[in-house]
């Protein structure tokens, strides 16, 4: 088992921060405000998730676990909508069924076919491996929409001149829906391609931290990592599909008036 | 034929025309001349519904452009812009971009066709394998006029397309859009390409206007000798 922090220890924690706090401050930088509120908020959303994670493996209930869930995934959906600057009024629930479908499909199959727990809906499995995966999914998926949608509006005679020559919408877009999956996905190529020698990644750290063998733990972060890329694509491809019919008028032109 | 009745066209909050109207007849060739920004690129992009007409009516050989025959009326017209995009690394694939999409999947041209259509605008097969970021403005021109000429289209809507050519090539360029069976509508500053229309059509008081005092008849080179025909509010513009 892992040895607990006490508060003591927590604000020696705290003390670190204080060298990049004065590396900001020399440079000045203008984000010490905004690094202080982000420091503030991960502590009191994380002392939350803890407290109510305690409740929610106690109670082991598939419906507390799934409803638990399906919050990560609407916050996760806010965000992405957010980062990518795109509107929420126009895109909530096509996106909230990419990103819900993609992280269910890649979480689903590492916990019911892959890990198969007694009982299946356990808590312990299902709410920190959906976690996981959506944490990864969001990033990708800000970067996919936002790199899709920006290439398009920059390269817009390029999109009309596709569809001049004959392309349909989906063919016009293709160019720009490739670039989009390759921003997404290159970063996580390059973290599989140097995990272990560069990095030790987080679940199995923290799986190795509470007292799993290593063996055990690498296991677990292999099932996790293709879990997450495999979310990650078909977040990314559905998102931007499903994204098609509402981003397109009936000419197949950008409509302008999607973006915040 | 290409007809705009009515057209009132926005671009950026900005109103560009008011009512105005226009037809062209199968095969006569003209080019909308006007101030910087008036709308001359604008009025051929509203043709191909590249950018939407807030009122009025285009037909293209008839057929109302609308949701449901944009991408029919598309596969009839060659639009070449004012800066053209060619949408590949090499010219070959270029040229053959239009041949990928389904639409146009089972037509792709064969090489004697490529070199044919290459050799009749003044240029080397040898370019095929160029890379179309170190090819000229004026190649990229003749390329983009080579890839509509493969596609067999009649009705050709065209920006500014021999800016970039000496007058060799302009001629090359000019002896195969002036075919008799080729409808143009085009935007030129081109005293030669202008001449070579059958009419001037200018941008006036967000009108589309046949200059009076100042036009003279095409002679020679132009196609045709029909008589001008322009429908502004005034006259209506149904076919």
């Amino acid at each position: 088992m892992t040895v607990d922090l006490s508060i003591a220890s927590l604000l020696w924690m705290y003390a670190l921060i204080l060298v990049p706090v004065a590396i900001f401050f020399y440079l000045q930088l203008g984000i010490i405000r905004d690094t202080l509120f982000a420091l503030i908020r991960m502590t009191a959303q994380l002392f939350l998730v803890g407290f109510y994670l305690k409740y929610v493996f106690q109670l082991n209930n598939p419906l507390v676990s799934l409803l638990w869930v399906a919050l990560m995934l609407v916050v996760a959906n806010l965000s992405i909508l957010n980062k990518a600057g795109l509107k929420r009024s126009v895109f909530f629930w096509r996106l909230l069924a990419g990103v819900a479908g993609s992280t269910l499909l890649a979480g689903g199959w590492f916990i019911l076919v892959v890990i198969r727990p007694e009982p299946i809906y356990d808590a312990r499995y299902m709410v920190p491996i959906i976690g996981m995966i959506l944490g990864n999914c969001l990033r990708s998926n800000v970067l996919s929409l936002e790199r899709f949608y920006s290439g398009i509006r920059k390269n817009e005679n390029e999109f009309t001149t596709y569809l001049m020559l004959g392309a349909n919408l989906h063919e016009a877009v293709r160019p720009y829906l490739r670039d989009a999956i390759k921003a997404a996905v290159n970063p996580s190529v390059a973290t599989m391609a140097t995990m272990g020698i560069v990095s030790l990644p987080g679940m199995m750290t923290g799986q190795i931290l509470g007292g799993a063998m290593p063996m055990e733990a690498i296991k677990y972060q292999i099932g996790i990592m293709i879990c997450i890329f495999t979310a990650m694509v078909v977040a990314a491809l559905v998102n931007i599909q499903l994204s098609l019919s509402v981003a397109f008028d009936d000419h197949q032109r950008l409509q302008q008036d999607i973006f915040q | 034929m290409i007809s705009f009745e009515h057209i009132m066209l926005k671009v950026q909050e900005r109103t560009l025309f008011i009512d105005a109207s226009l037809q062209i007849r199968p095969g006569e060739k003209v080019v909308v001349r006007g101030p910087s920004g008036c709308g001359k690129s604008s009025l051929l992009k509203c043709a191909v519904g590249a950018l939407p007409a807030a009122e009025g009516i285009i037909r293209i050989d008839g057929t109302e452009l609308k949701s449901a025959t944009v991408a029919g009326i598309r596969s009839r017209i060659a639009y070449i812009g004012q800066e053209p995009v060619l949408g590949a690394d090499r010219v070959r694939d270029a040229l053959l971009l239009p041949f990928t999409f389904k639409t146009h999947r089972d037509r792709a041209p064969a090489e004697e066709r490529i070199s044919r259509t290459l050799d009749q605008l003044h240029l080397s097969s040898d370019i095929l394998d160029k890379a179309c970021k170190r090819i000229s403005g004026g190649e990229k021109q003749r390329i983009a006029v080579a890839r509509a000429l493969l596609l067999d289209k009649c009705i050709f809507l065209v920006d500014e397309v021999t800016s970039a050519l000496d007058p060799r090539s302009r001629d090359a360029v000019m002896a195969e859009l002036f075919q008799p069976e080729i409808t143009l509508l085009s935007v030129s500053h081109d005293p030669e390409w202008i001449n070579a229309c059958d009419r001037i059509v200018e941008i006036k008081n967000r009108q589309l206007q046949e200059p009076v005092a100042d036009f003279t008849p095409p002679g020679g080179t132009g196609t045709g000798n029909q008589k001008p025909e322009i429908n502004n509010a005034d006259n209506g513009g149904a076919p």
